[in-house]
């Protein structure tokens, strides 16, 4: 409602006001709605300007106790109040505030805004680097790629420049020295709220202490910031989570993340779908889906995504030399093991399995999909292992069905896949290193190394076919994908670069989540470097665009590689039929091992401690039951069924074409 | 060398067992005390030796020293 159309008071409503112990030393000072009804207000002292309007309605929260539209025992300054709102037992002062629609607030100390605040935007945290350096501007708009391109393109001090200009507008764009609090947001029993934006929707109760921040929400992805929770310097984005006595500083939390049980966090980013509880965090770049839930783990000055931190993980960043400056990454997929401990820096390949203490700084990126241990003291690597197992393959069934974010404006593009040409990549590169270190090894060698850690030398070998076994799965899972689609109507169509695709030659890169050639990711930061993309809506559009471009870029790279993978001189229809015949085996053969892995669930030392007075077998079987009847055992079965029938299926239509 | 007695020496030396201890009946896993890493080991460790190239999760499927000799015969008189 626009100022014209508030009203003075009238007489006899100053009346009714005074009767019900209302105060102001300036009722002139107090405007109010048409139909404005004053019995629904009692208790209440105004100061400066306050501006209320139509107290109608009631709320049934979930207590099952209604409350109606009124304000009753509160401390107004310089307050808008929107239409059916409930205010009641203030005892401290909301003050330059604008509240929205049907709010409710009840039980709250205060909630002020002093001077201009941009509200947690613009912030600068030093994330990844304790030391600074990577220092990233947070705000309610940044992405998981946002972040990425700010902390991680550093050396483009053009880039850097544009990127901080580009937070800063959005911060400016939000100065104000009046807090928001959004349509149908509900508080309860919040004591201390300063310089905080709270979005349509949100639910706060039990609130400790909030200072300078957002909390972004909206109807359909409501945020829920609930007791003890003490946070300054923060940005809590749509649909998260976040309660239970969590300390947040200089930290971003993204869409639809949980963090509670007296989590910690501290000049940390967690976009969406991160997990962090009991735990502590500092100086990380948590990518989507970081996953951190026990009390004794701390995550320092890393980089994750995809990453599920087992107890008592630990990474040390300093070596009382110069201080805090070393940095860590592990990509996407990793797992660490229960008490696993990392040296910063290293940087571990994508989806792998940290087991042990590390006391040596290794780069292990070449080798996706690895079993990294400690063996007497050593670090050792199985390349290509953790493709074969249960774990990875639960994880890629899981991730996209956990997707919490309920906001149809999404702000990080996620690309879930475990095989992409991100990962295929590096299996092609990985199998090129083993063969060659098998070549240069000695017999009587046990190991040889690479970058810091070891590997087996009987392993070479082995390990480079599982990642040419696991490239034929993938390179036929692909062109089976284009041939089922239904879109391509010839042949020659299957071998020829798609129209609009990037060349295919291009590395790719995870951009914390999104999966996308370089040369793609490049032309977007040339948009920035010249100002063709300057506010942070233009390049959300933009990343979404490349997002979009996935499947044909894919594709564009899957057959620039087929050639690489299978030896061919050059590509043509008929040798897409030997993908096809390899692809049927290797996925067979992937379903057997992973089958073979999962069975060793229900074998041996597993069944240690079943049957406590004996009945062994029979205790295990009532617990776990039998393999044969597991879940994932008939998912496995119905997976290599598939398999038969996809092949037939991308046979015929490929004879067809 | 026998067959059996080059797999013996090998499964004998990278599991660190006496090689007194490894008979033809003898279980890699329950007997010989390979864990799954080691498991995978032996079969690089066979492939080496006999310089053949194994199908892996038939491989793994192998249990006994015995059994061991059968298959590996198998992969060298297909070529």
């Amino acid at each position: 409602m626009n100022s014209e159309q508030y009203l003075a008071l009238t007489p006899e409503a100053i009346k009714i006001l005074k009767s019900n112990g209302c105060w102001s030393r300036s009722w002139s000072k107090v405007k109010v709605t048409r139909g404005f009804d004053p019995t629904r207000i009692a208790g209440t002292i105004f100061r400066g300007q306050v501006r209320i309007g139509r107290l109608e309605g009631e709320f049934l929260p979930k207590d099952g106790i209604r409350r109606y539209a009124g304000i009753f025992d509160a401390n107004l300054h310089n307050v808008h109040i929107g239409d059916n709102c409930h205010i009641s037992n203030i005892n401290g002062w909301l003050s330059n505030l604008v509240i929205e629609n049907n709010v409710l607030i009840e039980n709250a100390g205060s909630i002020v805004c002093q001077g201009e605040t941009s509200f947690g935007n613009g912030h600068s945290i030093e994330v990844l680097n304790e030391g600074g350096g990577r220092e990233l501007k947070i705000t309610e708009m940044t992405s998981a790629q946002t972040a990425y391109l700010s902390t991680m393109y550093r050396h483009d001090t053009d880039l850097i420049k544009a990127l901080d200009e580009i937070a800063d507008k959005y911060a400016r764009s939000v100065i104000s020295d009046r807090a928001t609090i959004g349509e149908g947001a509900k508080l309860f029993h919040c004591q201390n709220i300063v310089n905080v934006n709270i979005g349509k929707g949100a639910i706060l109760r039990g609130i400790q202490n909030l200072k300078e921040g957002t909390i972004a929400s909206s109807p359909e992805a409501s945020t829920f910031v609930g007791d003890g929770v003490i946070a300054k310097n923060f940005i809590i984005q749509k649909g998260a989570y976040v309660s239970d006595g969590a300390l947040l500083a200089s930290t971003l939390i993204g869409e639809a993340s949980k963090i509670g049980k007296q989590f910690s966090a501290e000049n940390s980013v967690m976009f969406c779908n991160s997990e962090g509880f009991h735990s502590e965090v500092c100086s990380i770049f948590a990518g989507p889906y970081t996953v951190t839930h026990h009390r004794s783990t701390l995550l320092i000055a890393g980089m994750f995504s995809f990453f599920n931190a087992g107890s008592g993980t630990n990474q040390s960043n300093h070596m009382y030399k110069l201080g805090p400056l070393h940095q860590g990454i592990i990509e996407r997929g990793g797992k660490t093991g229960s008490s696993s401990y990392l040296l910063w820096p290293s940087r571990v390949g994508a989806f792998s399995a940290i087991m042990g203490k590390h006391y040596a700084n290794f780069d292990s990126s070449d080798f996706p999909f690895s079993y990294v241990n400690e063996d007497g003291g050593q670090s050792t690597l199985v390349p290509g292992m953790n493709f074969f197992t249960v774990g990875t393959m639960r994880d890629g069934l899981k991730w996209p069905t956990r997707d919490g974010r309920k906001n149809t404006d999404k702000l990080d593009q996620l690309n879930f896949e475990i095989l992409s040409p991100y990962t295929g990549q590096k299996m092609m590169k990985g199998q090129s290193i083993l063969l060659e270190l098998y070549a240069g090894a000695e017999k009587g060698q046990e190991y040889v190394s690479h970058k810091g850690i070891l590997i087996k030398r009987l392993l070479l070998k082995t390990c480079s076919r599982y990642y040419r076994l696991a490239l034929e799965k993938y390179l036929g899972d692909a062109l089976i994908a284009r041939l089922t689609a239904g879109s391509v109507k010839d042949k020659s169509e299957l071998v020829g670069q798609p129209e609009g695709a990037d060349d295919g030659d291009s590395p790719w890169v995870d951009v914390s989540g999104l999966l996308c050639s370089q040369s793609r990711l490049e032309g977007l930061l040339d948009g920035i470097k010249t100002g063709e993309v300057s506010d942070l809506l233009t390049l959300q559009i933009e990343l979404q665009k490349i997002h979009g471009t996935y499947d044909l870029d894919e594709w564009s790279w899957v057959i620039n590689a087929m050639p690489q993978v299978y030896g061919f001189e050059n590509l043509n229809a008929e040798n897409l039929l030997t993908v096809l015949e390899k692809w049927k085996n290797s996925s067979t053969k992937l379903l057997n091992m992973v089958e073979m892995d999962a069975s060793k669930e229900f074998e041996g030392n597993v069944r240690t401690g079943f049957g406590i007075d004996g009945h062994q077998d029979d205790d295990f079987y009532e617990v776990r039951g039998k393999f044969k009847s597991n879940s994932f055992k008939k998912q496995l079965d119905e997976m290599r069924q598939a398999v038969e029938s996809n092949y037939d299926q991308s046979l015929a239509i490929f004879n067809n074409l | 060398m026998s067959t059996i007695d080059r797999i013996k020496n090998v499964a004998a030396e990278l599991l660190k067992v006496e090689a007194s201890r490894v008979q033809e009946t003898s279980r890699f896993v329950e007997d010989l005390g390979a864990d799954s890493m080691q498991s995978i080991e032996l079969v690089a460790a066979f492939e080496e030796e006999f310089d053949i190239e194994m199908d892996e999760d038939a491989a793994l499927g192998v249990k006994t020293v015995g059994d061991a000799v059968g298959f590996i015969d198998r992969v060298i008189a297909d070529g």
